[in-house]
Formats: C-alpha cells, structure tokens, sequence
C-alpha cells in the first residue's frame, strides 16, 4: 500500500482531514486538480461571522499540510480511476503537465513578467486579466509557476514545418518583432520564403475563421520579415560553440535540404550541401516566380543556415553515396526533390512551343529568354497553371487562357491566386480539356473538348468526362502543360530501394531513414510533390533522427516528440461568441492588376508595425501559452519544458475521501437577470474577490467604468431554490455571505447605500442570527421580494424590478448602481464516476450519497470510501470543517478494523 | 546564549496592514537598529512561499533570533515558531509582534502615527528576542483513554468511534439512563427515524464493547493534570467516588429546551403546547389511527409559531436568547408533513419570521407548502397573540405578507416552537473551566480553525453543548472530537509550553506567597542545602505568572518572560520615535 488514504481535493475539508489523519501518524496523500491547495475559501475576503480575513485563516491549514511529514500531495493532479485492488484501491493519477519543473522552480515570477499572452484570471473570477505562465494566487501553496496550455493552438498545430504561428503572433502583440523572428528562424529558418510562398494552412485552421475570419497570419509573418531584414542584413549569429566534429552531407538545396542542414548545424554538426544546379534553393528558385517570392528574400534567408557554418557546393552532382561515406561523412541527407511536370500522354507534346510547366518556369527563373508570342495556353488548374499563366501575362503575351477540365469549385489552386489571376485578364476555359496538340503552320492547334461533371459518387468526389461531339481547334502560339509534378529518384535505386515505380525513396515512416542506415531521406523525394511546409517538416524529422542515430540510439526505440493534442476550435468559439467584438482581418492594398503585370516586382504591401501589432491583437489565444518561448529565456532556474506531456502513475491506497466540494451556479442561467449582458451585474464571487485583500482593482468600484458605487444591491437565491435552474436547494451560505459583505462595503464605502432582496434570511449557525441583527443595525436595508429582472440604463445603472412582498406590495422597481447576484451553489461531481468497479451512490440532487447521514457521517456505498463536507451536501466552512473530522475517524476507524495500514 | 543577530520580517497581509502602515518605511527605520542583521517585508509572510524566504534568509545570513510584525500570535505564533524551528532556530527566540489587530486595524485613519505605533512594537519585540533564552518543550506522555462526559447521541457515538478506533473509553452520564433528549423523540427530521430507536441502537452496540465503560449517575467532580495526562475524580450516586487517569476528555453534555414563561404565547392554558411537548404526543399517535387527539378530542386545525424563545431581542436584556435555534424550522416543518401524513384534513398554520430549512431541508418546506400548509410572517415588534376562549385557542397575527393585516383564526392546537438553550450544570464547568460564549453555550477556541477544541489543552466539546445543533451535526462534531483526541493519543506523546515560572534559589527565602497566589497547585516546597525554597512543577504550571508580583524578593520568574525581557520591551517602546520624515507626512494613502 502506497498510502494509508487518498483524499481528492484539497481544500478546507481534504486539508482538514489529512491534518487529523496525519497527526494520528496514517500516510495521507491529497491529489488536487487545481495549481494550489486551499480550494475555494483561500479566495474569499473575509469570512462570516468573526470576520476573520480568510487568507489567515487558510494559509495556516495549507502551511501545515504541506510541511506535514505524513501528508504528501500532488497538485494539478486529477484522479482518473480507482478500482478495488487486494485490501485497498488500485488509483491512477493523471498529472498535467505544468511544463514547469516544480524541483527546480523558485517562485520567482520572471516567467509571468515576461509571458505574452493574457489569460482570464479564473482566481479573480475573470475581473481580471493574468498571464498564460502564472502562480495561481499570493498565498499558493505550492508557490511554483505553472504555464496555462491545454493543448495546442490550431494554427500552430496545423503547421506541417512544426512553426507556431500562435507564439510568433503573440510576441508581435507584445511588440517583440526581433524576438517573433527568432522564434520563427528557430522552428523553421526559411522565414521569408515562407511569408510569401506558403499556402498558410494555420490560417484555414485559425479559430476566428469561424467568427469574424482568420488572422492573417502570412500578412503578419511577411512584416516580420521585412521588419528584420532591414535592420539584420546579416544574422546576428555565427558558427555554434558546440561543434561536435561530426559530419553531414546534403544532397538538394530546396526547402527540405536548406532547413536540415539549419537544424544539424545548430546541434553541432559539420554540413555540407551538394546542389546540382548553379545556385540554392531547387524549387523556391526555380519554380516560383519573383513576384511571389522575389530572390533576394531567398538569398538572405540562405544566409540564416549558412551563417552556422553550412558550406553549399553548387554544380555538385552526388552520384553515389558510399563514396560520400568515404569522403568522410557521417550521415546522408537525400533531399533532391528532382520534379518535373507530369505529361498529360496526348499527342502533341514533344512538339517545339509545348512546354512542361517545371522547365517553363525554370528557364524564365534563371533569366533566359522564351518566345511566347501573343496567344498562350496553360493546361491545368493548380497552383502550377497559375504561375505559369501569370508569367506568360509578365512576359508580355496578349492573351492567356488556362484550360481546366473541371470548373471553379474542383479548381485546386489557391483561391486568392485565381482571383488575381482574373483580375490580370487571365481566362479560363473551365470544363475543357485539351486531346492533342498539331502544328498549325508557325501556331499550335489545340484540340480541345467539353466535359461534364457526374454526379458525386460515396466519396463526394464528381468525375469528369468528355461531351461527345463538343471537339473543338484553337489556335495558339505556345503551350504549357500543367497538370501536375512528378519526382524521379530512379537515378539512386542502385543503392538504396525505391518505391512508386521509381518516384519516391523507400523510407522508415517515422525516422526517415532509408535501408542504408546512414542515408535518411526526406522531402518531395519521399512524399512526392508536396508544399514547402511539408519538407521543412520531414527536414525536421530526419534531423531529429539522423542526431539520435549518430549519438548511438536505437532508432526502433526513439519516438519523435509529440505536440500537445489541438485544442478544439468549437469550445474556444462558444466560449468567445456573443463576447468579442467583430473586427474583420486586415486588408493591405495591392498594386493594380495592370501596373503588375508590367513587371515581376511583389504587387503586395508590407503591414506597417501599427497594423500588425492590430492584426495580432486579434488572436484568441486559442491554446492558453503560445509557446512563443519567452519564460524559458526570463527562467533563472532553467525550470521551463514546454515539451512536457501529461503523465500517469498508479498507486494503491487502503482507503478514499472525496473532497471534491462545490462550484456556483451559473448566473447565465437566470438570463433575465442580465449577468454576462450588464457590466454591473455581477456575481457574489467577484465580490468576494473585489473585496479580499489581494483584490483585483485596490478599491470596490464597478466594472463597467470604474466609479465608486454608492448603491449597491443584492439579490439573493439567485440559483437556489429554484427548479428553473435545477437546484432546488437552498445553498446555505448565500444568505450569510451576502450579510457578510454588505457590512464589509459599509465599512469601505461609508456613505453607500446597500440593500438586500430576500426571501427569508437563513442565518442559523452559531454567531450567525447576532451578525445579521448587527447588519440591520449598520444601517443595511433589506426587502423580501423576489426579483424578476433587471434592466440596464444608458449610465449602465441597472434597474430592478422586483414583487414588493411586505410593505404596500405589487410590483416595484429600483435603480441601483451595482447588482451582485447571491449565487448558490451545486456540487462539483467530476470525482464521482472514477470508480470504474463499483457504484458510488449518488442522491437526487447529485450529492454522494451518505448511506446514515445520522450515525454515520461521510460514509458511502463503496466500503473504504469516504467524502467530505460539501461532497455530500453544500456546508459552510464550520460545518465542513467539522464534518471533516468526524470522516477522519470514520477513516481511522476503517483502517484500524480492516488492517489496511501500509 | 543571548541573541546577537536578528531577522525582522514585516508583514503587508496583503493589504490589511500595509494599506494603513508604511511598511517599507518601517523596514528602513528597522534596519537602522543595533543588532538587526537582516529586515525584509512580505506580502503574505504565513503563505508556504512566504515562511520560505524567511527561512532561506535566516540561513542564509545565520541569524540566532527573529521578529515577525504580523498578525495577532493568537492566529499565527504556532506557524511561526515551526518556521524558525524549520530554518534551524530555537523556535522561542521568536518574537511576534501584533502588527495588525495592534496597529493597522486599530488605526486606520492616520498612517504617520500607525507607522510610528508600529515601529514602537517592533522595536519591543527586538528587545524580547535579544534577551531571550532558548528553550525546550516539556514532552509528557499521553494515555490512550478518554473521558467522554454525557451519554447522549453526540456522547455515545464518540465513545464507539473511540473504541473502533482502539481507544479505551469512559463514558459517564448523569442521568440514570443514557439517550439524552433523543430518547425521548418519536420521528425526527429529516429522515424520520424514530429518536428512541437511535438510542436503543448506540446503547446495545455500546455494551458490547470490551473498552468502552458506560456509567450512568455519574458526575464529573474534580480534574487535575494536564493534557495528555488528567487525573479526574467521578461521582457514581451520591455516596460513591473513584478516581481515573485519561488522556483526554471529551465534554458532550447537550442541551435544554427552552420553556416559556407562564402566559407567553399563552403558554400555560390548555391547548397551548411546545414543539417537544407535541413531538411526543405525536410520537405516541398511532401510525394507523388517521387522526391526532388532545386531551381526548381530535384536532382539526393546528397553529405553529416559531421563533419562541429564539432570536430574542437583545433589549430584553442580557438573558435574551438572540442566537437562532438552527434546527427548529426545519424541525417543525417536517413535523407539520407529518401531521398531513396522518391526518389530511388538518388545517395547519405557521407563523414565521423567517423560514430558515437550510441546505437540503428546502425539499422539506417545499413539501409543506405542496400540501397546503399556510405561512404567514410576523415581525418580532408584533408578536401574535394567543388566548383561549370557549374551549378553542384563538391566534392573532399582523401577516407582513398582506399588508400587516390583522389576521385571527381559531384553532385547536397552538404548538409553540421553541429553541434548545444550554443546559446549565455550573459544576462542570467549573472543574472544567471551559469558557463560556455570550450564547451561554461552551465555546470552542476558533469556529473555523479549531471548532471542537477548548482553550483548555486536551478538553474538546462536542453536540449541542457547543450550540444547537440536529442529530447529524451532533454527531458529526462528536467524531471529529474522536478525530482530534485520536490525533492527539495515538502519537504517544504531547508537547506542551515550556513557558513557566522558575525560581531562582539563591534569591528564594520561602515565605509561601508564590504557593497562595497559583491557582493549578503548581508550587511546591522543597530543600536545597539546608535551605526551604519553592520549587515549580513545570507540567502543572501555565505560565500564568500570578507568582511573579507576589513574590516578595523578586525570585520567582515566567521563562519567555522574565523581567529582563519585559523591562527591555518598556524601555523600547518608550525610546522617542523622531525618524518619520516628511515623505510618509504626504500620505501616500489612507485608505
């Protein structure tokens, strides 16, 4: 038996009954779900009747639990299952991950100064706003920093290259833009090809795409670019210190080559790139077009990977890899994408004016001349067509059509591209397609038929086929076949196996490494034609592997690091609907379409600082932390993993108390009362927290424009005896809390006015009924009535109407300048169906059941487990306390007959 | 080994001082002062964070003594010294200085003159520690036996809980018959299980117990020892004493129902009776007989007011019951679904206050309105008034709920709900010395942090002696007394102040003053080379210090706090405080 008893939940009453239980000299362990023990009274200002400051109250249970020697606990902790094992209980425990090493942490706070995203500050009731990297409260127990990141932000979990769109977005918000560049050069060093080559997938995944549309995320990321690259011509680094004396060859300078030989370099490896062609960068040179992606962006992103020492060796074609081997390299990167265009095997396409689209773009790319003459076709319907289209427009042909052989929907090119593409005059012939192409004197005759579309089959997807007798001949000049990319790798099937007939490398799916152990393999060779992201990504992975295979680890046994599950876009929009204010992505103008095509210069403009700093302000912070690596830079003690995964133990107890206690009723539930809609209707725990010592605004002032209040009202059972919320209990607290705080604001606001709505004033515990006539004699009015809605003026008063039930009666309103809604309380049942063996008891109002709630406190359905105050019915601190207690005997009891004592 | 290098930690407690004392400017001031090494100022100085910065600090710069400028040592003296004890200190070279309650709270309207108070105090409390002593803890073994005095529900459910727990037990009743008031109930709320039954139950399960003893016409006469360790006398009968050693006691004596006073609510003429008076004539009912007789003839209406002798206002004077009864409401709205049980056709009224059927007990009260029971709400400036007039009880009542309209209605039973008052049994607590609260009930030493606990070291109350309380909260906090005694038994051992008076025998000319004026009996006298002096039992001592000015030749001192330490404090707070400059004049708030 690991310990003695479990207790699940530590506040007021898991703290009081692992006291009494470790005093008895039983081994306690208190599993707690949030980041502090103290639970919900540590949060409270004060507490009824003697009030007493409820901090010093609490802090001294949760000292004494923490340094007690038989109480050990785990905090950000949840109890998964517990099933009956030998004489006790088998319990599994799932730790979150706080990405934070508590060993190593010191309280300090330099991580929450410098995190970059703002989080509601659920311990203020969300008054307030607190960083993603936080310690929960002043008083914590334990005082260590925890990073809020539930998962992983759909932008940044989209990303196929592994960049985090999400941290780099919200340094800009913070104005870090040297810093949002470091942080992109670190996932991915080809920054600027990015910010204008990418096809932006984050930016389809973006949660706001469901609200008011995606951020623009590429718009941003170029700024950065542009931002950094005028003031660093050069990066700021230079060879790495931690030279390990290895050595690396690369065979291809694309995007995959450039971004491995980046990530080996930093890890400390000698890089060498071997480039077949005259310059670096294979298809971001060659295949994408200077208005897109102009070249001296890729020529100083080139600098970022050569700056660590990378030499590249152009006009060097790798012809065997055993005598790589032999040279004196250590490990073999293949990233030699090898594409070209794949033929549509019609007749016709040898002929002299028929281009494939690779080599089109290729020869245009490196500055030779084409004779396009004036009437250009483009076959295809991607990305392809569209470069070529648009260059043949740049080059000065009169008329460019693109024929397609579907229409607009199927059309897989970037959608913004095909609108500029028409916008530049460009035409396409949709449902067309081309089945041979003549000599026609010094012009090409193409011939071309209607199509139509089937209806969709299972998959959803439409084939397409040919009109009959729609053939028709049009005459053109030159020719570009784009229907798609090929990859060739047969040139090195000599040596390590092919797959797909020769067009892609056969690899290890998950290390990337080919059958020659010391050859990995990745990008467009491995995949087939891909985007740039995806080889950045492979590129990332080989590195990851090739490291670990040279450092001497059984690959078979190395599992590549996880990203943190997405977070689901539904529940961070339900939580921002009706809340956010709509504010459309930004739009940034561009050159006129007939300006454009009078050159191959970028038609796009750069954000201004201003307007990216705007535009990433309208991120939702999907994830809590955006990972933009900020605290791990600001730790002193080295403290922060944001690798850290969730993990689990199972250990064995002789006996369980649930603690679980209670949460408030939602105050939306009541919508007529108008919380959530009214800034000054607010809930009796904001109250609690405006008036606590470590309170949010140092004063009591209301939310909606911060002026002193001098009326103030209460409503009580709000959630509480009602069927319409489902509790039609009377939450017992509400009544002496609300006493409670109206004196507390008399006491601050001297002159206020503050009145409470009632139904009958339920002060019944010892102290209670004199605290009550002590209110009255304070001055405080009370009204029994039951209020049936409040209503807003232009100052945001708020306006109650309520049944005057004493007095002349009827209905009566009045105007207050604050609302505070007595909310009640329901129990927290998240621990109550983890026994997976046996049936915990439940009552009627989803209490545990306490099977002799006369003779027996706290004793459940379940042999050998207990629970605890508010577990088993909404009690007040004394009353918990007390009942806590008793279920420490009760547990000591069981043990002591039972012998379950480890 | 006196003190040479101090750390003086100054508490903001997150506002409740620091919002009315310049604490940072007390800090700079404190760090001017001879022999203060080390001065710093926390937010929260008793969080976990808080007491590890003093430690490392203590450490850090190995300092011999501290000073703590917080709260009242009432709520955090324990939690420091284990602080200094844990940061390697001895744990009485502490000093904590009430910077709170003594100054902040007390003055929140002048922060230059609260600053100046505050640093008075702390200045006194550097002059303790300088002169103080370490100290050790005297360690006394305790007996695994406990005294549980009164035989009620609370009393015997402890006892049991004692025992399964392996805890021998004493259990004495006064009475001849255990059960307490609950043996005398038929139904009770909100389970309606049947009260005599109950007791029946505890009293057979209680009999079996090999190491339980149950005595009844028993009393608690006389008490000595200490905690852990008591010697007490019992009474068995009127002629037969013993005497017996326990660890522990644990004081369950329950309450009294309140009686009214002739002709209050008409008490006294027929038809008029009180809750407990009707639950028995209820309980006597038979299930099966669909109707409910008085004196011989069927009832048909029946008029319920609450509040007698509960929630008295405190102008009556100072035997005013002011508290609230707790259980009543809940009580007599389920005895009222009862009677509707029985007997559809009653008529029942109720005259409320306010209805206060917490927590659960709602569906109760909810119940009663379904069935048609009728509230109507009186203030307690307008009382009902109830007489008796051609063979039937006549209520008027000024309904609030209807415009204060005078409402009268006749009916056949008047049922007075009345309130549990504490029993009053001045013997025991006189042996006890268990204080009393302004309730007249005993009272614990903190409602939240120690509700069972008495100021009286290893003496717990438990029930309804504590303050009203139904059936399942008696209980409950007579197990969590089980909990604290346990906690306190089954370690072997208690430590306890080492806070008591020495003599000093050179000085000591034994004249027999020291042994009138203590009140534990802790002097006794004793020979040294031919000389009598007065020597001090330190397990029977409290450090009360009653000795100290009784003591003619100044021999007789309280360790913690001798004269030496208390003149040093006079001296420190009466050094002139001159250092305020003008920067706290400016106020930086007040508020």
């Amino acid at each position: 038996m690991d310990y003695d008893v479990l207790i699940i939940g530590g506040g007021v009453g898991g703290m009081e009954c692992a006291l009494n239980l470790g005093d008895m000299g039983y081994r306690v362990l208190i599993v707690e779900k949030e980041a502090s023990i103290g639970g919900k009274m540590i949060l409270l200002s004060k507490v009824f009747p003697t009030l007493d400051c409820a901090s010093c109250i609490s802090t001294p249970k949760m000292g004494a639990t923490v340094n007690h020697e038989n109480i050990t606990m785990k905090v950000y902790s949840e109890v998964t299952d517990i099933v009956s094992h030998d004489k006790g209980f088998k319990v599994n425990i799932l730790k979150k991950p706080t990405f934070v090493d508590f060993a190593k942490c010191t309280g300090c706070s330099d991580c929450e100064t410098a995190c970059t995203v703002a989080i509601a500050d659920e311990f203020n009731s969300d008054l307030i706003a607190r960083r993603s990297a936080y310690i929960a409260f002043p008083q914590a127990v334990p005082k260590k920093a925890i990073i809020d990141k539930i998962g992983t932000s759909p932008c940044s979990y989209t990303c196929p290259a592994g960049v985090k769109p999400h941290g780099y977005i919200s340094l800009i918000r913070a104005g870090k833009f040297d810093e949002a560049f470091h942080q992109h050069v670190e996932d991915a060093p080809l920054v600027g090809c990015l910010s204008r080559a990418c096809y932006a997938p984050c930016e389809e995944e973006c949660t706001r795409s469901g609200l008011d549309g995606s951020l623009s995320i590429k718009k941003m990321k170029r700024f950065l670019v542009d931002h950094y690259y005028e003031k660093y011509k050069e990066p700021e680094y230079g060879i790495p210190d931690n030279q390990n004396g290895k050595r690396i060859a690369i065979v291809g300078s694309g995007p995959a080559g450039l971004s491995a030989a980046y990530y080996l370099a930093k890890t400390g490896y000698a890089v060498t790139i071997f480039e077949e062609e005259e310059k670096p960068g294979g298809l971001l040179r060659w295949g994408i077009p200077s208005y897109r992606l102009p070249k001296d962006i890729l020529d100083r992103d080139i600098k970022n990977i050569t700056a660590l020492g990378v030499t590249i060796q152009t006009n060097s074609k790798v012809t065997s890899f055993e005598k790589l081997k032999n040279d004196g390299f250590d490990a073999v990167f293949l990233a030699a994408g090898n594409k070209c265009g794949a033929s549509m095997s019609i007749p016709g396409e040898k002929l002299k004016n028929v281009w494939d689209c690779v080599h089109f773009l290729k020869q245009i790319n490196k500055g030779e001349n084409i004779k396009l003459g004036e009437k250009v076709a483009v076959i295809g319907g991607g990305n392809a067509a569209i470069d070529v289209a648009r260059t043949a427009k740049r080059l000065g042909a009169k008329d460019v059509q693109i024929i397609y052989r579907r229409s607009r929907n199927e059309m897989p090119a970037n959608n913004e591209e095909i609108e500029e593409a028409l916008e530049e005059n460009i035409k396409i012939e949709f449902l067309t397609n081309a089945t041979k192409i003549l000599k026609d004197q010094d012009a090409l005759g193409v011939h071309l038929v209607r199509m139509e579309l089937s209806e969709e089959d299972s998959s959803g997807r439409r084939s397409v086929k040919p009109i009959e007798s729609s053939t028709f001949v049009k005459s053109f000049d030159t020719v570009v076949i784009a229907v798609g990319l090929k990859t060739n790798a047969s040139m090195f099937s000599n040596e390590i196996p092919v797959c797909q007939m020769g067009k892609t490398i056969k690899v290890d799916p998950e290390t990337l490494q080919t059958e020659t152990s010391f050859v990995f393999a990745g990008g467009d060779i491995v995949t087939g034609p891909n985007t740039i992201t995806t080889a950045i990504g492979q590129a990332k992975r080989a590195s990851y592997f090739i490291d670990k295979w040279l450092q001497g680890n059984d690959l078979t046994k190395t599992r590549y690091p996880k990203k943190l599950p997405m977070v689901e876009q539904d529940t961070i929009i339900s939580q921002y609907e009706n809340v956010i204010t709509e504010k459309k992505p930004i739009i940034t103008p561009k050159t006129e379409p007939s300006d454009r095509i009078k050159s191959f210069d970028e038609y796009e403009h750069t954000l201004s600082e201003e307007e990216a700093m705007t535009e990433s302000n309208r991120c939702l912070d999907c994830a809590g932390c955006s990972e933009c690596r900020e605290c791990i830079s600001a730790c002193p003690a080295d403290a922060i993993s944001l690798d850290m995964l969730p993990k689990e133990e199972t250990i064995t107890v002789g006996s369980v108390a649930i603690a679980t206690g209670l949460k408030i009723v939602d105050s939306k539930k009541k919508p007529a009362l108008g919380y959530g809609r009214f800034p000054n209707v607010i809930d009796a725990v904001q109250m609690e927290r405006i008036l606590a010592p470590t309170r949010p605004y140092n004063g009591v002032i209301r939310p909606s424009d911060g002026k002193v209040p001098s009326d103030v009202a209460f409503v009580l059972c709000v959630g509480s005896r009602d069927k319409t919320v489902d509790n039609r209990l009377c939450s017992r607290v509400c009544c002496m809390y609300s006493l409670k705080q109206a004196q507390l604001l008399m006491g601050s606001l001297p002159l206020a006015d503050v009145t409470i709505y009632y139904i009958d004033i339920r002060a019944f515990g010892k102290g209670y009924e004199e605290f009550y006539q002590q209110a009255k004699e304070m001055g405080i009015y009370f009204k029994k009535g039951k209020i049936a809605r409040i209503e807003e003026n232009d100052q945001q008063d708020c306006t109650v109407f309520y049944e005057d039930m004493e007095g002349d009666g009827g209905m009566k309103q009045a105007k207050h300048d604050l609302v505070v809604l007595s909310v009640g309380m329901i129990p927290e049942t998240g621990a109550q169906s983890i026994f997976s063996d046996q049936s915990l008891q439940i009552d009627e109002n989803n209490y545990v059941l306490e099977l002799d709630e006369d003779l027996e406190p706290g004793k459940t359905s379940i042999e050998g487990v207990f629970a605890i105050g508010s577990a088993t019915a909404v009690r007040d601190i004394p009353d918990t306390v007390i009942h806590s207690g008793a279920v420490a005997s009760q547990v000591a009891s069981f043990l002591k007959r039972t012998d379950r004592t480890s | 080994m006196s003190v040479k290098k101090i750390g003086v930690y100054i508490c903001e407690c997150g506002g409740n001082i620091s919002d009315f004392v310049d604490t940072e400017r007390l800090r700079i001031e404190i760090a001017k002062e001879k022999d203060v090494d080390s001065s710093m100022v926390n937010m929260f100085t008793c969080s976990d964070a808080g007491q590890q910065k003093v430690i490392e600090d203590i450490k850090e710069k190995h300092l011999d003594g501290i000073v703590v400028a917080s709260c009242s040592p009432k709520l955090h003296l324990g939690t420091f010294r284990a602080m200094a004890k844990r940061a390697g200190l001895n744990e009485y070279q502490y000093t904590q200085v009430n910077l709170r309650e003594q100054c902040s709270w007390a003055h929140t309207h002048d922060m230059q003159k609260a600053t100046k108070k505050g640093l008075r105090l702390i200045r006194a409390g550097i002059a303790k520690t300088l002169n103080s002593k370490p100290l050790k803890k005297l360690r006394v073994k305790t007996l695994p036996h406990v005294l549980v005095i009164g035989a009620g529900m609370a009393g015997m459910r402890a006892a049991l809980s004692l025992s399964d727990i392996g805890i021998s037990v004493h259990v004495i009743e006064k009475e001849p018959e255990v059960g307490g008031m609950t043996k005398r109930w038929g139904k009770m709320f909100p389970r309606n299980k049947n009260g005599y039954e109950l007791v029946e139950k505890l009293e057979t399960e209680l009999k079996k117990r090999d190491n339980i003893e149950l005595l009844t016409n028993a009393e608690l006469v006389e008490k000595d020892g200490h905690i852990g360790d008591f010697s007490v006398k019992i009474q068995v009968k009127k002629d037969h004493f013993f005497s017996l050693k326990v660890g522990c006691i644990i004081v369950s004596t329950g309450f009294e129902t309140y009686t009214p006073t002739k002709g209050e609510f008409g008490y006294g003429l027929p038809g008029i009776v009180t809750l407990p008076e009707f639950e028995e004539l209820l309980a006597q009912t038979d299930d099966g007989s669909k109707m409910i007789s008085y004196n011989k003839k069927q009832i048909k209406s029946i008029c319920y007011i609450y509040c007698v002798g509960s929630r008295q206002n405190k102008m009556m004077g100072e035997s005013a019951h002011q508290y609230c009864s707790r259980y009543c409401c809940s009580a007599t709205v389920n005895t009222s679904n009862q009677v509707h049980e029985i007997d559809q056709t009653i008529n029942q009224f109720h005259l409320y206050r306010d209805i206060r059927t917490y927590g659960k007990y709602e569906l109760l009260y909810t119940k009663s309105l379904e069935e048609g029971s009728l509230y109507f709400r009186y203030d307690e400036e307008y009382p009902p008034s109830v007489s008796f007039e051609n063979n039937t009880c006549t209520v008027v009542v000024k309904d609030s709920l209807t415009g204060n309209q005078n409402i009268k209605m006749n009916c056949d039973l008047v049922v007075l709900v009345t309130g549990m008052i504490p029993r009053t049994n001045k013997q025991l607590a006189n042996v006890l010395k268990i204080p009393i609260g302004q309730d007249g009930f005993f009272n614990e030493i903190h409602p939240k942090l120690r509700p069972v606990e008495t100021v009286v070291d290893g003496v717990f109350i438990a029930g309804s002696c504590q303050g009203p309380k139904n059936l399942s909260e008696s209980v409950a906090s007579s197990m969590a007394a089980v909990a604290k005694s346990a906690a306190l038994l089954l370690k072997g051992y208690v430590n306890l102040e080492p806070l008591v008076a020495e003599v000093d025998p050179n000085l000591c000319e034994w004249c027999g003053e020291c042994l009138k004026a203590c009140p534990y009996n802790a002097i006794q006298i004793t020979e040294i080379e031919n000389k009598k002096i007065a020597e001090v039992v330190p397990i029977l001592c409290k450090g009360g210090g009653v000795c100290v000015p009784a003591c003619p030749s100044q021999a007789i001192s309280v360790k913690g706090y001798t004269n030496t330490q208390i003149s040093s404090m006079i001296e420190s707070l009466a050094k002139n405080v001159d250092i305020i400059d003008e920067e706290t004049n400016e106020e930086k708030k007040t508020s």
